[in-house]
């Protein structure tokens, strides 16, 4: 059982007065794929450092798998959530990108040909295949942090964290990294991408946890926060919600946080006649 | 400050003194006898000065690192008509401390969250000084080009005189102490030279 | 004004250039967009417009170069540098390190014009002004965040005043209100007269400052004109460029098999 439940989680750097994270409290059952919605500086990579022991609670505790992660060290909290930095050049330890991806199942005690199919999928799933003898440094900064997260993929942890995993990234990319954490959740893994694109946490993601200034301001699905109604609190956390959740509503459609939601709203509307009248719908006025 | 000395000293130190205590074949009075190393009162003697100067040396370094305001000497250099092309590493070097403590502990997290386990015993952490110390020095290279090309964009290398913001306030004492201290080193050199010498 | 007329470059030791036979007019007082899947060119391209490469990097351009109608020679790197100042995609290699303060970090730059000492805090406090970042000036660089950091390093070039300011994805690392800061700021530039090219995967931040736009694909142009138009059609999502948010629900809505509202995009 991999859940992770943080109960009143505090950090304070030291040295700074106001807490980075300021009483967090968030259950992550096995196999959600959970959006961390907030604007740089929120807290979501401090929340982060703490999921893998690199950071320690200042008050509060981190449960990974029902154990405290306080009494694990962080090689071995490593072995039940991989996570892939903001800054994937800082790692590169590898000359060639198949080598570098396998740096963490290694580390793990993975060999041989297990070692070898955890890398080519990591590589297959991250479109590097074709670049697995090149130097890691030789690569773009855009496929460097998809190198980053094949070495995470690679090291197959029930739970896997991505860092603002589609900065910098093209539209094909950011297609690549959605069909991943599909594929992690129909796989049974946990997924928790921090981020600020809104637009990919909409569309790739079950349900987004809003930070700002160390606090959980909202929890829920993609529909839930990004309706018209929180845009006051989404503006202030510094986030807006994609036109298309706009547009819905404008059109007087169900919630549309993704361009699928509202495909499958319309569809909704047109055969049962109603496309373009408002439909009755809860606290939507 | 200490922790920086100590740091920096204890490596070289500790390697220097084993050696020194254990093996020293000029020593004739012997302490005691350790499997076949011979340790002598000489050979401590030498070993105890070798720490001391190592730990002198690593003293004098981080102090320099530690009191001097980049942003200062800086500023100071440009006043007094250094080229800017020279100032900036030499600034650079004075933040290379603090610089590559926050790079490499960056750094360390990073493989950790890989499995890297750095933690325990001492075996554990040789394990990790290439995974760590390999990207560091990777990165700083890495960073230079981007670093190059940042400043040739924001005019370093132009000809000209650059303006003079600020220069750091020098109080009457240091202005008093400065000729002082550069005549006290040139003293102990020319003794060294002359054949005097220091413990 | 800057003109290239078949531009090819490919950096020293690479088999393949990294631009091949860019023609692109760029007029002042415009923003061009340039957009392409990553690997493009967008990077080398915003490095030979700053004169960079290859007078920084080393490489072999070909093809002709002109600012305000005078061709830039041999050495003429210089040139365009000092008219031109870039801002590139990673805020930490742009950081000097030195500097206890962001004024300071700003100001290092236009200390290198040899103006007088007030016309300089002038304008470095007129640049913090303009991008609404006055809190920021005390504060050590070093702990800033990135998009902090990016503006910082921004506030430096507007200090320069550079007749064209280049940026290679400046909101890599930015959130939405910061991303809508630097771009609100170049777009008020431009009405001023500085002839902006700015690299960027958010398409729709794009369209709502870009007066031009240029698609690259494989370091060759693929199309050139006024932003609305090439941004909102068909051609970026063809060559891997995120499109417009409405062509992009009209194109999924019809793939679905159904008919798009006619206002779709109106409200917008």
């Amino acid at each position: 059982m991999t859940e992770i439940r943080l109960t009143g989680l505090v950090h304070r750097y030291p040295g700074t007065g106001t807490p980075a994270l300021d009483g967090i409290d968030l259950h992550i059952p096995a196999g959600t794929a959970l959006g961390l919605l907030g604007r740089n500086g929120s807290g979501k990579s401090t929340l982060i450092a703490h999921l893998v022991g690199i950071l320690r609670p200042t008050g509060g505790a981190v449960l990974v798998g029902g154990r405290d992660a306080a009494g694990l060290r962080v090689a071995e909290l490593a072995r039940i959530v991989g996570v892939a930095i903001q800054d994937p050049a800082r790692q590169i330890v590898a000359r060639r990108v198949a080598d570098e991806a396998g740096f963490g199942p290694r580390m793990l005690g993975v060999r041989g040909a297990a070692l070898e199919a955890a890398v080519a999928d990591a590589l297959a799933a991250t479109g590097l295949t074709d670049a697995a003898d090149e130097n890691p440094w030789d690569l773009g900064p855009s496929r460097r942090r998809l190198l980053g997260i094949a070495a995470v993929l690679a090291m197959r942890t029930p739970v896997v964290v991505l860092d603002e995993p589609t900065a910098g990234l093209d539209d094909r990319e950011r297609e690549r990294v959605g069909a991943i954490v599909r594929q992690l959740t129909e796989a049974g893994r946990t997924t928790l991408v921090a981020t600020h694109d809104v637009r990919f946490a909409a569309e790739h993601l079950d349900r987004l946890v809003l930070l700002d200034a160390g606090c959980i301001l909202l929890d829920g699905t993609p529909a839930d926060l990004l309706r018209s109604e929180r845009s006051p609190v989404l503006a202030a956390a510094g986030i807006a919600p994609p036109p298309v959740a706009r547009e819905g509503e404008r059109l007087g459609l169900a919630p549309t946080p993704s361009d699928a939601a509202f495909v499958a709203a319309l569809r909704c509307a047109e055969s049962e006649g109603r496309a373009g009248s408002r439909p009755l719908e809860e606290g939507l006025t | 400050m200490l922790r920086d000395t100590l740091l920096l000293a204890l490596p070289v130190s500790a390697a220097a003194a084993a050696l020194n205590l254990l093996i020293y074949p000029e020593g004739t009075t012997t302490l005691l006898v350790l499997g076949p190393f011979r340790v002598t009162a000489e050979g401590a003697q030498v070993a105890g000065l070798t720490v001391l100067r190592v730990l002198a040396i690593a003293a004098v370094g981080s102090a320099f690192v530690r009191s001097t305001r980049p942003d200062a000497l800086v500023a100071d250099l440009e006043a007094r008509g250094v080229p800017a092309r020279l100032l900036f590493p030499l600034a650079a070097a004075a933040t290379l401390l603090p610089a590559t403590a926050d790079r490499v502990r960056a750094i360390a997290a990073a493989q950790r969250m890989r499995g890297l386990d750095t933690e325990g015993s001492l075996r554990a952490r040789l394990r990790g000084i290439v995974p760590i110390a390999l990207p560091t020095l990777l990165g700083v290279l890495d960073e230079v080009e981007g670093r190059t090309l940042a400043l040739a964009s924001r005019g370093f290398g132009r000809p000209g005189r650059r303006t003079l913001l600020w220069r750091p306030a020098e109080a009457g004492v240091e202005r008093a102490i400065r000729p002082l201290l550069v005549l006290g080193v040139l003293v102990v050199l020319l003794l060294r030279a002359g054949g005097v010498s220091f413990p | 004004m800057i003109r290239l007329s078949g531009v090819t470059f490919r950096y020293a030791g690479a088999d393949r250039p990294n631009l091949r036979g860019v023609d692109l007019l760029l007029p002042d007082g415009s923003v061009t967009a340039v957009v392409g899947p990553n690997g493009a060119g967008k990077t080398t391209l915003a490095l030979v417009l700053a004169g960079l490469v290859p007078g920084v990097i080393r490489g072999r351009l070909e093809g002709a170069l002109e600012i305000d109608g005078v061709p830039v020679t041999e050495g003429g790197a210089e040139a365009l540098a000092a008219v031109t100042g870039i801002c590139l995609a990673d805020p930490a290699t742009q950081r000097s390190g030195i500097h206890r303060t962001a004024w300071e970090e700003a100001a290092s730059g236009a200390a290198s014009l040899g103006l007088a000492r007030e016309a300089l805090i002038a304008r470095v406090d007129a640049a913090f002004r303009r991008l609404g970042i006055e809190r920021l000036a005390e504060r050590d660089p070093a702990r800033l965040s990135g998009g902090e950091q990016q503006l910082v390093g921004i506030a430096g070039l507007l200090a320069m005043e550079p007749r064209h300011l280049v940026l290679d994805e400046p909101t890599a690392q930015l959130d939405l209100p910061g991303t809508r800061l630097v771009l609100d700021a170049l777009a008020a530039l431009a009405r001023e007269g500085a002839m902006i090219v700015i690299a960027e995967h958010r398409t729709d931040e794009l369209a709502r400052i870009a007066t031009d736009a240029v698609l690259l694909e494989d370091g060759a142009v693929v199309a050139a004109g006024p932003a609305g138009p090439l941004l909102g059609g068909p051609l970026p999502h063809r060559h891997g460029v995120e499109e417009r948010w409405a062509t992009r629900l009209a194109r999924r809505i019809a793939e679905a098999g159904l008919t798009p509202p006619a206002d779709l995009g109106e409200g917008a």
